[in-house]
């Protein structure tokens, strides 16, 4: 497999879809994840999330970079949305493009999975 | 050196930073003791916080210099 791509973005303004994979893939994962109208049983209006934008990139690529050197894959594109996010909007976009649809899976999973153990951002507030 | 701080951190100490004088260097129980000295109750938070120099994670046995930015990391929620 080529050099696999990879995008990161770390924003304050709204997400939009990552477009096209690379030639080649037969298999595209996408996750989004989308901020719930309730948050421990008390409905709200947004979500606030807090980053430390600087780590929090070097810290996507380094686990995509790690993961990728398990689970090859031709692209991984991810955004992730910080300030305050309305309910039903994305808080994150993730895009895994690989030939065979095994490999993309897996590494959406184990990444979501890592994210929320390592990478420095927070859901700070919820706002009513 | 500047310690940067997140989350219920943020809201404890009143600020996103502070500065640390080091004369020379601080171990990473240096550092929390100075904190607390500074912001009394934060140590209660020690064993949930990892600390981060430069923007990568620290290990037990770090050494913190003048001039690094150093971050305390509560358990993260992103996604």
């Amino acid at each position: 497999m080529d050099k696999p791509e990879i995008k990161i973005l770390v924003t304050q303004d709204p997400l939009k879809p990552h477009g096209a994979p690379p030639e080649g893939c037969g298999a595209v994962v996408e996750f989004s994840g989308i901020v719930r109208g309730e948050e421990e049983g008390r409905p709200i209006s947004a979500l606030e999330y807090q980053a430390y934008e600087p780590m929090a990139v070097r810290e996507l690529e380094r686990l995509i970079r790690e993961l990728l050197a398990q689970i090859p894959c031709a692209s991984v594109r991810v955004s992730h949305r910080i300030g305050v996010i309305p309910v039903g909007e994305s808080a994150i976009i993730l895009q895994v493009a690989s030939p065979h649809r095994g490999a993309a899976f897996s590494f959406a999973t184990a990444f979501m999975d890592r994210l929320k153990q390592d990478v420095p951002i927070w859901k700070i507030k919820p706002i009513p | 050196m500047k310690v940067k701080f997140f989350a219920h951190l943020r809201d404890l100490t009143q600020c996103g930073e502070t500065e640390i004088a080091a004369q020379g260097t601080l171990t990473p129980d240096a550092l929390w003791s100075a904190l607390e000295q500074r912001f009394p109750g934060i140590i209660r938070h020690k064993t949930h916080t990892r600390l981060a120099r430069n923007f990568t994670y620290a290990d037990a046995g770090a050494i913190f210099h003048e001039g690094d930015e150093i971050a305390l990391i509560p358990p993260v929620s992103g996604g």
